[in-house]
């Protein structure tokens, strides 16, 4: 086992390098940069030249890596261009929070309420309740959240006055991104958890099961939930990163300052610092996730430690 | 009298009988494919906004940025079906003209990734080796990270435009395709056919391009519909983040962004680009789904 993570582990750092490289060598090598996007006060070549001077883009390519590389991996990431005065890692972790709010919060809803749907479909397969989920998990998953985040908006902020239409308070702030970013996930979640339920109620274990006579509690609690939960886990832990990254458009709708917002702001400055900093930081997050839900398939399904060690 | 009317009409209805078993696989493709109603919805839906796209400057008489200042932030009206914005520009010609670059980016987006991604996949798993393990990190390093990351990353290295959506979109959607055909093509290289092929000493890129590559047809016509909702999703996002289609040319994601400043008071600005998002993904994923159910069944053969 700690052979494999080690193994896994080493994975990631070469996906990383290399991801780094590509940025990296795309950020310098594409023309124009940070001084040409204020078109209403160009800067002359001389402050050009300071500039470049000043943040090391005047020295050759690999050399330019090899620095930033060396501090990357001390966590340093240098300082944003358009906010010199906080570094990118103390920048990240002050926008974090909220980034982890939303999408923690709206995965978790996605999770429960799709969860619930799926398990009933699954209970009911093929009754008109299965088909009205089914049909619900459908429609509901081509909804872009940020669509349906100002149809909430419109509704029950500014109609009913309700909730706050935006901005960042308490948890009465929370609620209606959490709604909209998580509600057109749960379809998904539904789907997948009743195909897994299904697949493990029809299966030969379960048919066994029942014929030498077990309690059909014990079945859905020993054969059929047990099973249905390793593919189900595989696929609903990754979504917490996956979610967290994907608040860039939920937080515009609602005016939250995530860190997608930093993201979307840093790219259309060209603020290459931030930007490289973000990316890598998400990178890394969404590889341990991936490292984890393996590690804990390995916990769940006892049949993946005996093949890992024949190997 | 029946029975020898019936007598000569037996050979005619076995032989009808057979004709539809041994149906063509468009014409059995067709028929699964006529069941789904979700799925039909999308074919007609596709259908009506491709025309609408094509004929444009038909079906409405304003010009995509002719101004009404005393007309700005109007309901909808006879002069304007759906309403006015905020400097007075028709809404309706602005969604009808926003529908062309979602169907542009959707088109393109697919036929650029299928057209790599099959590439790669057929090298990957037709060849193995070095070139198996090359691809295969490439596909773990996109899959690794959210498509939108990559994306906005690229849009801002080339600057938004629409051919510079349709590149970086690309170069995202290949993964998908290249997946299927490296599997599907590492399965094909150990059948007889393929043996006998080589034993007749064919050379390699026409086992691959009359052997190899029609097998993986049906599954391409699915991955290319699979793919387009989700383009027209990606544009409508990244237009919405100011990081797409650029004014004064209109996209729907767009739309809703400005639509997303006036809503309190001028709701109708945010509810057609809503609305049409909503059902034009809908209609490509059903028109997939529907598709994946008509195709699906010969793949596993």
């Amino acid at each position: 086992m700690i052979s494999y993570i080690i193994r896994r582990l080493l994975g990631i750092a070469v996906t990383i390098i290399f991801l780094s490289l590509g940025t990296f060598a795309l950020s310098r090598t594409v023309p124009g940069g940070p001084w040409m996007k204020n078109a209403e006060i160009p800067m002359s070549d001389k402050e050009v030249a300071a500039f470049k001077e000043k943040y090391g883009l005047d020295k050759p390519f690999f050399v330019q890596y090899g620095i930033w590389f060396w501090n990357a991996i001390r966590l340093d990431f240098g300082r944003p261009f358009t906010a010199p005065e906080l570094t990118v890692t103390q920048l990240i972790f002050k926008q974090l929070p909220y980034s982890i709010t939303i999408g923690g919060l709206a995965a978790c809803l996605a999770i429960f309420i799709g969860v619930i749907l799926g398990m009933i479909g699954a209970a009911r397969s093929n009754s008109t309740l299965d088909n009205v989920i089914v049909s619900y998990s459908v429609v509901v998953g081509t909804i872009p959240s940020f669509v349906l985040g100002f149809l909430l908006a419109y509704f029950l902020a500014a109609k009913l006055h309700w909730l706050p239409a935006g901005g960042w308070g308490g948890p009465r702030n929370w609620v209606l991104p959490v709604i909209a970013y998580g509600i057109p996930y749960t379809g998904g979640v539904a789907l997948w958890t009743r195909q897994c339920l299904l697949e493990a109620m029809t299966s030969d274990y379960v048919r066994t099961a029942y014929a030498k006579g077990v309690k059909e509690r014990m079945v859905m609690a020993k054969h059929v939930l047990r099973n249905a939960l390793i593919p189900m886990i595989t696929s609903f832990l990754p979504m917490f990163p996956g979610m967290m990254t994907g608040s860039i458009f939920i937080e515009r709708v609602f005016g939250l300052p995530g860190l997608g917002q930093y993201f979307v702001q840093s790219s259309s400055n060209r603020d290459y610092p931030l930007v490289l900093g973000i990316t890598m930081f998400w990178a890394i997050l969404i590889a341990l996730t991936y490292l984890l839900t393996d590690i804990l398939y390995g916990v769940i399904d006892p049949r993946v430690r005996l093949t890992e060690k024949r190997s | 009298m029946t029975t020898l009317t019936q007598t000569p009409s037996t050979p005619a209805t076995t032989s009808l009988s057979e004709e539809r078993h041994y149906a063509g696989f468009w014409t059995a493709a067709w028929r699964r494919f006529r069941r789904n109603k979700l799925a039909l919805f999308g074919m007609v839906y596709v259908t009506l906004i491709l025309l609408v796209a094509i004929f444009a400057p038909y079906i409405t008489k304003y010009k995509v940025e002719q101004i009404f200042p005393q007309d700005a932030l109007q309901g909808p009206s006879a002069a304007h079906f759906f309403g006015s914005d905020y400097l007075g520009r028709d809404i309706f010609t602005r969604m009808v003209y926003g529908a062309r670059p979602m169907l542009i980016v959707g088109f393109f987006t697919q036929i650029f990734g299928i057209i790599i991604g099959t590439t790669l996949g057929i090298m990957a798993g037709y060849l193995g080796g070095v070139v198996d393990w090359v691809v295969t990190r490439l596909v773990d390093l996109f899959s690794a990270l959210p498509w939108y990351l990559i994306v906005l990353y690229l849009v801002m290295v080339l600057s938004p435009s629409l051919q510079n959506i349709i590149i970086a979109l690309s170069i995202t959607s290949w993964v998908g395709s290249c997946r299927l055909v490296r599997g599907l093509s590492m399965s094909i290289r150990e059948q007889e056919y393929i043996e006998a092929a080589q034993a007749l000493g064919i050379p390699g890129w026409r086992v691959v391009l009359f052997h190899v590559l029609p097998q993986a047809t049906p599954l391409l016509i699915w991955a290319f519909a699979a793919g387009i909702p989700g383009a027209v999703f990606a544009e409508a996002s990244l237009s919405f983040l100011g990081m797409g289609i650029r004014p004064p040319n209109p996209s729907w994601g767009q739309m809703l962004a400005e639509g997303g400043s006036y809503f309190s008071y001028w709701p109708h600005m945010l509810f057609f680009p809503s609305a049409f998002i909503i059902l034009s993904v809908l209609a490509f994923q059903g028109l997939a789904d529907g598709l994946r159910q008509a195709v699906a069944v010969n793949v596993n053969v």
